[in-house]
């Protein structure tokens, strides 16, 4: 609508369209639009409907300037709808504006003309009107007058209000229990005012239980808005609520001036509570400056409050120590170290987090209190680790991966904490650091022979080395601890089957049967696995009794789906064990029997499972063979609706066994059901291209980029990454520590910032080069880079040096002075010659 | 979360056997079906504190209260067992608060 018809319509404009032009501004909203046309209207007619949706607007005005705080406005609005018998639409809402703009009398004489009419108030909102009445008419400082033509539950409202007021007042007035109590007893216990009742009845001591008292204060329900005086009343009546620092921190404000009026403490006691409250809310530097004021309090307890304080506020550090004395090392780096993780200062945190753990370190001798001192330790570099694991600005020792790093110095000084030790094995073998994975795992076990989460890693690592001995016992260990485990148990079958594999390979299916037959020990009859009973069978076919292995084979066949897919599964079995001859001539005509069966996504999708296994990626040529056999069957599925996560799973499958054929078969159908999916069009490419990104034609390479950029937009990381790795071959995301490049470009860059650290490396000075094999042969040649890097940091001659960059230098030059090293002690770098 | 060492009531020198009959006296008052936000609270500060290696990590990577704390409970040290009589306004406070968490929640 433009700004003429906004202005209002022409007096000659018809009623109807004047109608239909209100209704249309009122459904979209635009509700002051809509007041002005439905008064136009009801002026013109006062029909009942445009009366209703008058009020419907104002209703919809209120609401969005209450939405924007302008409550006493909305509350003006709302007033335009007030009905014969004085109610408003959406009375809450009506009393919400009151009671936010400061009205509470209005709002308490509008409530009680609201709750003495029956009909003014719809049902579902009577009862949390009739609390809030009820609290607002004791809570004003007067009681409303009886509202004009009362309605007729008015009185009664009034009477209990009166009642309720007088036995507060006479409470409050040190009246006794029992004139208190006249006054409550006239108050109605299904009434709204029953929690006055309750709540004066328990602080005169009615019940005279504590049990009971309780009881019958949790009748106030936590929406009441008599829940904070209930609160209030437990703390000061009920015998277990001690009255203790942690309770009164839980009081708000107004609670805490009630108890402590009533459990009588004195000014002074008052007065710091409210203003330390006060001050706490001013933020720590107000808190710290209130503190440094109190000298009546313990000097010890306010050092340490204020103390504490410190790490909020770092520039407070002198001041603390003008009245306090000088803060040890520890502290000191400690306040500085959590202060820099306030302000996200990585390094600076890193490496005043290091100083701490060299404080504790400085005073570590011999006995319990050292033990202590080792633990401390252990939970600096723990935190070290914890950080570099979320922020790439924390660099360890300069060489390896910070969180090794750091859970390694961890471990070090405190060598029984379980989960750091896991945290490294796991660590290690992500890195692909082999040799510390097994060693530390072997380590573990020796040290924690009974723990489920070592003897977990440790057959996982005997696994990895094919130490199947080894990792039988562990996992016989680990059963004993949690007999149900279905991963290591399906774990240990998976080991038993591939050495059979090697047995049958061998041409010893005895053997091969023996080991399956102990391998059956792994498996839990509600859980049979599908795997065994098929390599069962496929090594007794030779050995017999034939009627047996036939057996274990077709539930074997069975419990991996049955048909097709659970015949592939036994002929890719079979071609591990090179089951050759009339068994495997049986095998064959078996899967190519299960294929004249039409194809289901579900077993489709089974195969899909099976080839994920480790053995399919290791046997490529093998399953390919496999999949070619099965193409006719396969290809009846292209036309199926594929979700698209499924697709994904399949085509990778495909293009990892290099059936670009049926890829191609599979992608064309999915274009056809859906030619707005860029994922078809995607899988067409690598199934036209031979998975090649390098045949790619130059329209589709655009395309393909534009695609990965139209997923990082919409955030789809997963289909930008197959695409990355499409295009680029990776399948890793470059390693945060420069390991690897990622592309060709990337490699350009290393080999060039390679060549200039050399020749940076080759120029340095004489003297420069000493210190540096001075330093080495001091600290080690980890430390070396570490401390090298703090000092290029700290160096106004290498302003603006990216962190990753100075690292490399460093580790370029420690490893040239290694080249000449001849051990010496000594002292600092001499950069600014160097530079 | 509120210190830990404030919230069980314990001194920050407490050892794990203290602590645990501490959490569990509390839990015993508090059951989680009365309180649960308040047993949420015991458990979270019992968490922090149930081992050595744990109130070190308090103390060593948090800043806490407990030293205010401590100088509250000193203050309130003070406070009589019996029941005064509140003033006109702390009651009128109360009653307000009440009232506007009802309009405003």
């Amino acid at each position: 609508m433009n700004k003429a018809q906004r202005r209002g319509p022409a007096p000659s404009v018809p009623t109807d369209v004047l109608a239909a032009r209100a209704a249309e501004a009122l459904e979209q909203e635009r509700f002051k639009e809509a007041i002005e046309l439905f008064k136009l209207l009801t002026r013109q007619e006062p029909r009942p409907e445009w009366k209703q949706s008058l009020a419907a607007a104002y209703h919809g005005r209120a609401r969005v300037m209450a939405a924007k705080k302008m409550f006493k406005e909305a509350a003006m609005v709302l007033e335009n709808t007030i009905a014969a018998d004085g109610t408003v639409r959406d009375p809450r809402l009506y009393l919400t504006c009151l009671l936010r703009d400061g009205q509470q009398p209005k709002a308490a004489a509008y409530l009680l003309r609201c709750c003495g009419s029956d009909g003014a108030v719809p049902a579902a909102e009577r009862a949390p009107l009739e609390d809030l009445a009820a609290a607002l008419l004791i809570a004003v400082p007067q009681l409303p007058d009886a509202p004009r033509a009362a309605p007729a539950g008015s009185p009664r409202w009034r009477d209990m209000a009166a009642a309720s007021r007088q036995a507060l007042a006479a409470w409050i007035n040190g009246a006794s229990a029992e004139e208190i109590e006249q006054h409550l007893n006239r108050i109605s216990l299904r009434s709204a005012f029953r929690p006055i009742r309750l709540l004066l009845g328990s602080l005169i001591g009615e019940s005279g239980d504590d049990e009971r008292t309780r009881q019958l204060l949790e009748t106030i329900r936590p929406g009441s808005p008599f829940y904070p005086f209930r609160q209030a009343v437990e703390a000061v009546v009920l015998r277990d609520r001690v009255l203790d620092a942690a309770g009164w921190e839980r009081l708000t404000p107004a609670q805490q001036v009630f108890v402590a009026e009533v459990r009588g403490l004195p000014i002074a006691a008052s007065q710091f509570l409210a203003r330390s409250a006060e001050a706490a809310q001013g933020g720590p530097g107000a808190l710290f400056g209130f503190l440094m004021k109190q000298s009546e309090l313990p000097r010890e307890e306010v050092r340490s409050a204020c103390l504490n304080l410190l790490p909020q506020i770092p520039d407070r550090v002198a001041q603390f120590e003008k009245t306090f004395g000088p803060l040890p090392e520890l502290d000191r780096h400690r306040i500085k170290a959590l202060a820099a993780e306030a302000r996200n200062d990585w390094q600076m945190a890193e490496r005043h987090w290091n100083a701490v753990a060299d404080a504790i370190a400085g005073g570590i001798a011999d006995g319990p209190a050292d033990r202590l001192a080792m633990l401390s330790q252990g939970v600096i570099y723990r935190h070290l680790a914890h950080l570099a694991h979320m922020h790439p600005e924390i660099g360890g020792g300069g060489f390896d991966d910070p969180v090794i790093f750091y859970l390694e110095r961890c471990t070090a000084v405190d060598p029984e904490h379980i989960p750091s030790v896991l945290q490294l094995i796991e660590r290690y073998r992500e890195d692909s650091r082999d040799k510390d994975w097994h060693r530390l795992a072997d380590d573990a076990i020796q040290r924690f022979p009974d723990d489920s989460q070592v003897l977990l890693r440790a057959t996982e690592s005997a696994v990895a080395r094919k130490a199947y001995k080894k990792a039988a016992g562990f996992a016989r260990r680990l059963l004993k601890i949690n007999a149900i485990n279905p991963g290591i148990r399906r774990q240990m079958i998976e080991l038993q089957v591939a050495h059979a594999r090697k047995q049958m390979r061998s041409k010893r299916p005895e053997l091969a049967a023996k080991e399956l037959s102990a391998a059956a020990e792994w498996e839990r009859p509600d859980a049979p696995s599908p795997l065994l009973r098929i390599a069962r069978g496929l090594a007794g076919l030779p050995i017999g009794p034939r009627d047996q292995a036939e057996a274990w084979l077709s539930e074997g066949v069975g419990l991996a789906g049955g048909g097709a897919a659970g015949w592939f599964q036994a002929r890719f079995e079979a071609e591990l064990m090179k089951v050759t001859g009339d068994d495997a001539a049986w095998l064959r005509k078996e899967l190519a029997r299960a294929c004249e069966a039409p194809p289901t996504k579900e077993a489709v999708m089974r195969i899909v499972s099976a080839l994920g296994q480790p053995e399919a990626r290791e046997n490529k040529r093998l399953v390919t063979g496999l999949l070619l056999s099965m193409r006719a069957w396969l290809e009846k599925a292209a036309g199926f609706d594929w979700p698209e996560a499924e697709f994904q799973a399949l085509a990778e499958t495909l293009t990892r066994f290099e059936a670009f054929e049926l890829l191609r078969e599979f992608a064309r159908a999915g274009r056809q059901r859906d030619p707005a999916n860029p994922i078809w069009r995607f899988h067409h490419m690598v199934a036209r291209t031979r998975g090649k990104a390098d045949k790619l034609s130059p329209a589709e390479a655009d395309d393909l980029f534009e695609m990965a950029e139209m997923a990082a937009e919409r955030e789809d990381f997963q289909v930008t990454k197959r695409i990355r790795q499409f295009l680029y071959g990776d399948d890793k995301p470059p390693s945060r520590r420069g390991r690897g490049p990622s592309a060709p470009s990337d490699a350009m860059v290393e080999a060039e910032m390679d060549a200039a650290f050399a020749a940076m490396v080759d120029q340095l000075p004489k003297s420069a080069t000493r210190g540096l094999r001075e330093m080495v042969a001091e600290l080690g040649p980890d430390a070396a880079v570490a401390e090298m890097v703090e000092q290029m940091r700290e160096s106004p001659l290498v302003p603006g040096m990216p962190e990753p960059m100075i690292r490399r230098l460093a580790r370029a030059m420690v490893e040239k002075a290694l080249e000449k090293a001849r051990p010496r002690r000594g002292g600092k770098v001499d950069w600014d010659e160097f530079f | 979360m509120r210190d830990p060492f404030t919230v069980l009531g314990v001194s920050e020198d407490a050892g794990d056997a203290e602590i645990r009959r501490r959490y569990l006296a509390l839990v015993r008052d508090f059951p989680p079906d009365r309180d649960p936000d308040r047993f949420r609270e015991y458990r979270a500060a019992y968490d922090a504190l149930s081992d050595e290696r744990k109130r070190l990590e308090t103390k060593l990577l948090h800043t806490n209260e407990a030293a205010l704390s401590r100088l509250n409970s000193a203050a309130l040290g003070a406070a009589s067992s019996g029941t005064a009589r509140p003033s006109k306004q702390a009651v009128a406070a109360l009653l307000n608060e009440g009232i506007m968490r009802t309009v405003t929640d």
